[in-house]
């Protein structure tokens, strides 16, 4: 026989029929199932394989720990593998399918396994595929993962949204079950702020699967009473479907949120999970008990289920296990369902208890084995007799399905995710929380609390208790009397069964069984997390939720000590599977980061610039023409006509801040290495900024716009970072000097005109004299634009080595002015550039970026030792400069290099070898910073960090490119190809 | 030369009207960033301000954004910042700050979706202001009212920040 739907009972609406199918066939449930339920209401008993034997197996549990049932759901880009059958809603049109099994469920060729199983116990895989060591990522690992495992995901883009979200609380409440219920009601009534957190579509817990009575009203109903007054409350946010994952530091919880899993179309507009980040004063864990397995013969086989998860289908999904159903218990839970079981018409019950004077008030109708074990289930897709062993005898029994109680294992994996161990309980049988908890307590079952009543009690005491913390006044709420329940007492635990003869699994998800533990132990791997490593046991998707307790006391009974001295594994975040979706949100794709646009992008756009991302920042790389067919040909036309004519570029990206306050010239005087104290109002300077070890973190040009006011531009790269750093030098080390700093790098679109022609382009626009006598190299100015209707900046400095400005204005009339300036000097041949031709002319030119300053140069190593002068009292990295390591004549310096052949060419990254020395890197003279093809020479250029390169122009040497096998006679040279004598640059 | 030089506006969006939210761009009038010397409150200028039509965000000990939706002139500009020294130092900030409104009874739950921050009125009250990440972007947020927010953010961001903002509300229809 098979489990089957009940006449009447349970909480599904069964007005509302569901239709969906598993591996292809057609089903039907009611809408309230689980899929779990709707399989099983189906008589589906085999629901998977296992990871390792293949072996068939059904549903073992009704909640979070299910190691068995994980089936692929959906399809193409929702396929969604691994999912708990117990956790997932049912809804119309779902598809489900089995997982790690071919052809089919039913004839799974990788069952063969089972018959080799006595040669594949734990280890095997380590002991035998060892030889040759190179089969073990190409033969071996590939073809065991495909043989074992679970299920597969997709290749296809999952078409759904995900969001994150912040919450913030007084109290937590994680898991809605009796304790959580009052203890929620406790604080929510005096009006602090609650979350309570559920990992259930419905809330309630334990009491959604009870049959006794709380105040008057069936358990079901007073759960949902409860419910809605708590949802009435303006201060209490109820989070159903909502798995807390992971408690960390500053007391904030980790949740997801299943917004829309439970919907055949989810609505585009809202995410189908929410990751939740909860910060909350309090947490009170509120997540109820596991109950364990026992450890017998044949405990998996489809059929065998735990007693609480059988009551639960009984009751809450209106779904009969069978019609000869056994109870194998060690404490009075088995009562329970046994009296459940005959209330809803399953006559021929069994209980099989292991004290020999149990359940004395059981006054029900089912058979009573007392002092009694199960040592074997038979049967192979489905459950057909067990084996009782009770008083010395043995008795085969006819069952189609077997309940088992283990004892209840309290469920703190939440309370030990900040490093705390828990500790063993004699008394209770069971691993406890860790104590000494800050921010976080736990109530109820998850405290080893046993029955509603004391668990209600326990909840709304602590939770009145906690508002009163927050500053409330708070009453701790009345339940009224509880009636008809047979509450499970702590019980001697059931570890070792003896004369077992089948296979008896300690974790199911991972095929481990008692003997593997046994074997662990004594090939010297009994510590427990060499066990859980050497035989997989609580690993995978479930993380031992069932089997680890049962696991340490295995190994507990093989080295002959008590589970306290074996301990157990580190619980971590997750508590159950997250996905990666979740995890990313809304950052995927499009939305990976933010794009960040200069005030000219439009303009760009309108000149069909090809962007570069650089960083956030979106610049424009290049401009091609009609008929030009490639990048390269775009940037010649670009440089040369800035060499011939004039062009603009956006260089609005640059970092910019103003720098203000009475001793700003002494700051910049600390922060740069060169001389900045006496630098004029009106002038722009060149300035090189150390970092503390002496070596080159930043360059830019700092204009004196006023007395107490400066200009100061970054890289692109850094201008955060130098932010930062000027915020630090100046909150940190000299708070004493007045200087206060603001960055403006948003405000001001900034453009640089360069070329020989750029003065009479600009003389249209800008109202002040831009002769050269008026505004010569590095001037700086405020200046006024278009007959005084913008006010902008003015700077004669240069990258490109041309006569060259940059002009800053306010970014909103940044696109106006670029367009103005375009047209003012169409006649002038002006065109646009991108930073590739930006970057090829400042080569030509031997101006350094951060190629160059990579983090291991010096001021000296770039040819700029004279600017740090030596009177000056400090800076910022003055005294790590004078190392000698950092002065010593060996060190690499500037050069630029060439090809021999100017038809050759060489890479940025290319190392330079002396002209006969072998490639190798002990023979390693430097390396290739920069490179491009420059048009200005008609060959390739380079600039190079090259050991005593100063010294070495005109040398021959050897472009050695490794990873290509490329080799390029060269010569070094001067690291000014263009210009040399600066009289474009001073025109 | 162009008689009158066009504004780009750095965020040509409608506002988004959704359930019990709206969201929109706020006039690119005027934002002002001032400097004092840490240490030093408010209270010396805002009477100027508030003369100007301006009014007060706090930033970060001994800085403020002054904000406001009309365009000062470069002379009310500098005379303002005149007046204010040497309790502050001003520096412009109209064209590098964007200002986007959020009002309605869903302005928080869309907000928690981007910020850490606790905005219950207890924790957040009106006038308060911090500048915190919504998202990945870097934003100043004051809460101008119980149920309406004003986010400041970089020019560069604003349109990166709005589609954020589109999306995240997008669930209230």
């Amino acid at each position: 026989m098979t489990p089957y739907r009940l006449p009447q009972g349970g909480l599904i609406d069964r007005s509302t029929p569901v239709s969906f199918s598993f591996d292809g066939q057609a089903l039907q449930g009611f809408a309230g199932d689980s899929l779990a339920s709707a399989l099983l209401a189906n008589g589906r008993l085999l629901v998977g394989r296992s990871f390792k034997y293949h072996r068939p197996r059904g549903i073992l549990t009704a909640g979070a720990a299910e190691p068995n049932a994980l089936v692929t759901i959906g399809r193409d880009g929702r396929t969604e593998p691994n999912t708990r059958a117990t956790m997932q809603e049912l809804y119309e049109g779902l598809e489900a399918k089995s997982q790690n099994r071919w052809p089919s469920l039913d004839v799974d060729i990788g069952s063969l396994n089972s018959l080799l199983s006595p040669f594949l116990g734990a280890g095997f895989y380590y002991k035998t595929f060892m030889w040759p060591a190179a089969f073990w990522e190409k033969v071996y690992e590939p073809f065991i993962r495909r043989a074992a495992g679970l299920g597969r995901a997709t290749h296809e883009a999952d078409p759904d949204a995900y969001e994150k979200s912040w919450a913030h609380c007084d109290l937590l409440v994680i898991g809605a079950g009796a304790a959580g219920l009052a203890a929620a009601l406790g604080a929510g009534r005096a009006g602090a702020r609650v979350i309570l957190a559920d990992e259930h579509a419905q809330p309630g817990g334990g009491l959604l699967s009870e049959t006794a009575g709380i105040g008057g009203k069936s358990a079901p109903a007073f759960a949902a009473d409860l419910l809605a007054e708590l949802a009435a409350l303006e201060n209490v946010t109820i989070l159903p479907r909502t798995t807390v994952f992971g408690w960390y530091d500053g007391n904030v919880f980790g949740a997801v949120e299943r917004v829309q899993k439970h919907l055949a179309h989810p609505d585009a507009h809202r995410p189908v999970e929410r990751l939740w980040r909860i910060v909350a004063k309090q947490a009170l864990l509120a997540t109820g008990a596991e109950e364990r397995p026992l450890v017998f013969g044949g405990n998996d086989i489809p059929g065998v289920m735990m007693a609480g998860a059988m009551r639960c289908y009984l009751n809450r999904y209106g779904v009969a296990p069978g019609r000869q159903v056994a109870i194998f218990t060690i404490n009075d839970s088995g009562y329970a369902l046994a009296r459940d079981l005959e209330t809803a018409g399953v006559s021929q019950v069994t209980i099989i208890d292991s004290r020999p004077e149990g359940g004395i008030d059981y006054a029900g109708a089912a058979r009573i084995v007392r002092g009694g074990v199960v040592r074997d289930a038979h049967g192979g897709k489905a459950l057909t007799s067990i084996t009782i062993a009770a008083g010395g005898k043995t008795e085969r029994l006819r069952v189609d399905a077997l309940a088992m109680s283990g004892g209840f294992s309290p469920i703190i994996h939440l309370a030990c995710h900040r490093g705390g161990k828990p500790h063993w309980s004699d008394e209770k049988s069971a691993f406890m929380a860790p104590s000494g908890l800050q921010g976080l307590s736990l109530i109820g079952s998850a405290a080893g609390i046993d029955g509603i009543a004391a668990c209600l009690e326990d909840g709304a005491a602590k939770g009145a208790a906690l508002a009163e913390t927050f500053g409330f006044k708070a009453e701790k709420p009345a339940f009224g009397l509880t009636a008809g329940e047979i509450a499970p007492m702590p019980a001697r635990p059931l570890w070792t069964i003896p004369g077992i003869r089948g296979k008896a699994f300690v974790d199911y998800q991972n095929d481990v069984h008692r003997k593997d533990l046994g074997l662990a132990v004594r090939e010297g791997y009994g510590h427990v997390e060499l066990a859980k490593r050497y035989t997989t046991t609580g690993m995978a998707t479930d993380q031992g939720k069932l089997s680890n307790v049962n696991a340490i006391a295995l190994l507990a009974e093989a080295r002959g000590v008590s589970p306290a001295e074996v301990g157990t594994t580190t619980f971590r975040p997750f508590y159950t599977p997250v996905s990666f979706g979740a995890l990313a949100g809304p950052s995927h794709g499009r939305h990976f980061q933010p794009v960040r646009k200069s005030p000219l992008h439009g303009w760009a756009e309108k000149h069909g610039a090809v962007f570069v991302e650089t960083g956030l920042w979106y610049r424009s790389a290049w401009f091609p023409r009609d008929g030009e067919t490639d990048w390269r040909e775009s940037v010649a036309r670009e440089t040369k006509n800035v060499r011939i004519n004039a062009g603009l570029c956006d260089v609005s990206m640059l970092g910019k801040i103003e720098i203000t306050g009475k001793d700003a010239a002494e700051f910049l005087n600390r922060v740069y290495c060169n001389a900045f104290l006496k630098l004029p109002v009106g002038k722009a300077r060149y300035g090189l900024m150390l970092r503390e070890d002496g070596f080159i973190y930043d360059d830019g040009t700092t204009s004196r716009l006023a007395q107490d006011r400066y200009f100061m531009t970054t890289t692109t790269a850094y201008a955060s970072g130098v932010m930062n750093h000027l915020e630090f030098c100046a909150q940190a080390l000299w708070p004493d000097l007045d200087v206060r700093l603001a960055s403006v790098t948003d405000q001001w679109s900034q453009m640089a005109i360069a070329g020989p022609k750029a003065r009479k382009i600009l003389e249209t626009i800008v109202d002040a004299d831009l002769s050269n006598a008026a505004f010569p190299f590095l001037a700086a100015a405020e200046v006024s634009l278009f007959n005084g209707q913008v006010q902008g900046r003015l700077f004669r400095i240069s990258f490109s080595g041309e006569l060259a400005y940059e002009l800053a204005v306010p970014a909103g009339y940044g696109e106006a002015v670029a367009d103005a300036i375009m047209e003012a000097g169409r006649d002038h041949g002006i065109q646009p550039y991108g930073v590739e031709a930006l970057a090829v002319l400042r080569i030509e030119k031997g101006h350094v970026t951060h190629n160059e300053i990579n983090g291991t140069v010096t001021p000296g190593d770039l040819g700029f030792a004279r600017m740090v002068p030596a009177a000056k009292p400090d800076f910022i990295g003055k005294r790590m400069l004078e190392r000698a390591g950092l002065n010593d004549p060996q060190r690499h310096q500037l050069v630029g290099i060439r090809p021999l052949d100017p038809a050759a060419i060489f890479r940025t990254g290319s190392h330079i070898l002396e002209k006969d020395a072998a490639a190798a890197l002990e023979n390693d003279q430097g390396y290739v910073t920069s490179s491009c093809h420059s048009p200005h020479l008609g060959s390739t250029i380079g600039l190079a960090l090259v050991r005593r390169g100063a010294e070495r122009h005109g040398e021959e040497v050897l472009v050695w490119n490794g990873l290509r096998g490329e080799f390029t006679p060269g010569r070094l040279c001067s690291p000014v190809f263009y210009d040399p004598q600066n009289e474009k640059l001073l025109a | 030369m162009p008689q009158s030089l066009t504004l780009r506006p750095a965020l040509a969006r409608l506002p988004l009207q959704r359930s019990g939210l709206r969201i929109e761009a706020l006039p690119e009038g005027t934002v002002l960033h001032l400097l004092a010397p840490v240490g030093s409150g408010p209270a010396g200028l805002t009477a100027e301000l508030g003369a100007s039509g301006l009014s007060l965000r706090p930033v970060s000990p001994g800085q403020w954004f002054a904000v406001g939706d009309a365009v000062l002139s470069n002379t009310a500009r500098a005379a303002l910042a005149a007046r204010l020294k040497p309790a502050a130092e001003v520096v412009d900030q109209s064209h590098g700050r964007v200002r986007i409104a959020l009002s309605g009874p869903m302005a928080t739950r869309v907000l928690a979706k981007g910020t850490a921050a606790d905005l219950s009125l207890t924790a957040f009250p009106i006038h308060h202001a911090t500048t915190t990440l919504i998202g990945h972007i870097a934003a100043h947020l004051t809460r101008i009212a119980e149920d309406r927010f004003e986010l400041i953010v970089l020019r560069g961001f604003a349109e990166s920040q709005w589609e954020d903002l589109d999306r995240m509300s997008a669930e209230f229809g």
